[in-house]
């Protein structure tokens, strides 16, 4: 059996990002893997060791990505297969190209991150099980094996959540809570130097462009309110308007 | 062009994995420990299910056989989140270490492999109440009877020893011999003889267990002596020789440490109606802080080049760099404090414990001063 991760590289969350000309210069930022695609990555190694066969990486983007397929690698997957894209490409487009990779690979299962930390678009996953035709869980908590063609899932919806028995192939995404994924160790590190990284040129898997042309590109800074409530004075009116604002501005009760 | 400063790929996915451990294990917890003054045997846990522990045992005996220049790479980091953590994987690596030097290989097999099966350390007694400096003045007394020694004496300020599986004891067998009359013996730590007393209320560096270490007629066969009767002062030298480099990585990190807490704190803080990074009194500190940083840094990684290439130089190299980089790192760390002024010094803030910390990086493995009479060795015997 073969479970396949479908990882990304993206800006480490404490990176500092700075936007230049209209886009975000990543220049300066420490990339890490997907920490979303993690949990799609520990769950490929879990199944095998739980049930043998091999745990495969393939991955979409920039020689960069190389990086972030290593740092799999040293988690423990078997090896990879990467779709090496210079520039922009929309997430139908690249799940075109990584739908091709993975009808010739055909694997028992594919994960990938419910969304991904740099385009933000949940599309990827959804998208890959389209191009292919196969079935989609997405936001999956819980997943286990029923021989080589079901698996039962548990996955969330905006109502609440949902256990489903789906037909293999199908497309995983995955969340917190599926797992806890494991860190790289310095014996994987070293190991993950002898394993093998297929390289195959976008272009090769017919990608010649992007259908969505990003335009320009914008940091979107959160800033906290930090709304102080004075209750020496008079305690019960401060306790009121605490009410009031959990109430009306956050809306949590 | 044989000058390059760039590190391996592997050496930069170490870097990355010493530094997420670091940043997502290590940091949150390390103000806990440090006011629990407890040993946190949960992270020499991780550490060893992460690789990073005793990376110095060699292949043929189970571990990586890293080098210094990897030793320095993971101490920068664990010394930035915690150097009082990182005192006890360094310690357990002065420990190894004159096995390494002087151990036959059925010695290493004996005792590293062990600690390459589960987290386990070891660690090294040298000083004793009555000497620290003059390491050839020990009381400590090995005599020989038939097939193997008796122990009798007391070792102090020992890193790890109550947790280590084995200490590396430093004795006499004839204290008029001095420095020839030394042996080094592996000393396990259920031997009947042995006890430890933890040494309570250490300013800094809390996490780090340090006993008293005491031998009562301990029996230590001879095949647990490293090298032969009269090397083990040699064997020590040696041994201090490379791990004060790690002891210069962790400075390291501290001063790294110390400079990002300052950058930040003075971005945010602000007074007559401007962030205080505007002012040049403060800018003046940071900009020694990166000054202090940078060269340590640079030649911490020279002077572990130098040793893994087994370049004679490292001997006084390494001193330069434990006695530059712990003190570039105590003054920022100083530095620090006064940027924050009194969220400094209060325990609200990292950088008060940060000094409380590196102190102990000016002291142990020889102090400062120490490391300055071995550069000025060097000075008189090769410098014309």
């Amino acid at each position: 059996m073969k479970y396949v991760a479908i990882i990304r590289q993206v800006p480490d969350g404490e990176a500092k990002l700075r936007e230049e000309g209209g886009r975000i210069d990543l220049s300066g930022a420490t990339m890490i893997l997907d920490q979303m695609d993690e949990y799609a990555v520990e769950e490929a190694i879990q199944l095998k060791e739980q049930h043998g066969g091999e745990a495969v990486i393939v991955a979409f983007g920039p020689e960069r990505t190389k990086e972030a397929i290593r740092t799999a690698l040293a988690m423990g997957a078997d090896r990879a297969v990467f779709v090496k894209h210079e520039g922009d490409a929309d997430p139908v487009t690249e799940a075109k190209a990584l739908a091709k990779v993975l009808a010739e690979e055909a694997p028992t299962a594919v994960f990938t991150g419910g969304q991904q930390a740099d385009w933000d678009s949940y599309a990827l996953g959804p998208a890959v099980a389209e191009a292919l035709g196969w079935p989609v869980v997405a936001w999956t908590t819980a997943f286990e094996l029923l021989g080589e063609d079901r698996a039962k899932a548990k996955h969330d919806l905006d109502e609440g959540a949902q256990v489903v028995e789906v037909a293999l192939p199908a497309v995983f995404t995955t969340q917190q809570g599926l797992n806890e994924p494991r860190y790289p160790t310095l014996p994987g590190i070293m190991k993950a130097k002898k394993k093998e990284i297929k390289e195959i040129p976008a272009e090769e898997l017919g990608v010649t462009g992007t259908k969505v042309e990003i335009l320009g590109q914008t940091i979107v800074q959160i800033e906290r309110k930090q709304k102080i409530l004075d209750g020496t004075k008079e305690p019960e009116k401060a306790a009121e308007e605490l009410i009031r604002l959990l109430h009306e501005e956050a809306k949590v009760i | 062009m044989a000058l390059d400063f760039s590190l391996t790929e592997e050496q930069i996915e170490l870097q990355k994995l010493a530094r997420r451990f670091a940043r997502e294990q290590v940091a949150p917890v390390a103000r806990e420990y440090d006011e629990k003054e407890e040993v946190p045997w949960l992270l020499v846990e991780k550490l060893y299910e992460i690789g990073l522990l005793n990376v110095s045992i060699p292949e043929e005996n189970g571990g990586l056989g890293l080098g210094l220049v990897e030793e320095v790479i993971i101490g920068e980091e664990l010394g930035w989140a915690d150097m009082g953590f990182y005192t006890i994987p360094m310690a357990s690596e002065l420990g190894i270490t004159p096995v390494l030097i002087a151990g036959n290989a059925e010695q290493k097999e004996r005792f590293l492999r062990p600690l390459t099966e589960k987290p386990a350390l070891a660690a090294f007694a040298l000083s004793e109440p009555g000497n620290g400096s003059d390491a050839a003045a020990l009381k400590t007394r090995a005599e020989r009877v038939g097939d193997h020694y008796v122990l009798n004496g007391t070792k102090m300020w020992i890193s790890n020893a109550a947790e280590a599986e084995w200490t590396v004891v430093f004795a006499t067998f004839d204290p008029e011999l001095r420095h020839k009359g030394v042996v080094a013996l592996v000393v396990e730590r259920d031997r009947d003889g042995v006890s430890f007393n933890k040494i309570h209320g250490k300013m800094g560096q809390r996490a780090a267990p340090t006993h008293e270490m005491v031998l009562e007629d301990v029996k230590v066969p001879l095949e647990n002596r490293l090298g032969e009767e009269g090397e083990g002062f040699k064997i020590a030298m040696l041994t201090l020789d490379k791990t004060r480099i790690p002891v210069a990585a962790g400075s390291v990190g501290v001063a790294r440490r110390a400079l990002e807490e300052a950058a930040k704190y003075a971005k945010e803080r602000e007074a007559f109606g401007r962030p205080i990074i505007d002012f040049q009194a403060i800018q003046f500190k940071l900009a020694d802080m990166m000054i202090g940083l940078e060269t340590a840094r640079m030649y911490t990684y020279y002077a572990a080049w130098l040793a893994d290439r087994g370049d004679p130089r490292h001997i006084y190299a390494s001193a330069i760099a434990k006695a530059y980089a712990s003190e570039i790192a105590f003054d920022a760390a100083n530095e620090a404090i006064q940027i924050h002024g009194g969220y400094g010094y209060v325990s609200d803030f990292p950088v008060e414990k940060l000094l409380r910390d590196v102190k102990l990086n000016q002291i142990y493995e020889g102090t400062n001063e120490i490391q300055r009479v071995i550069v000025a060795r060097h000075i008189k015997k090769n410098i014309p």
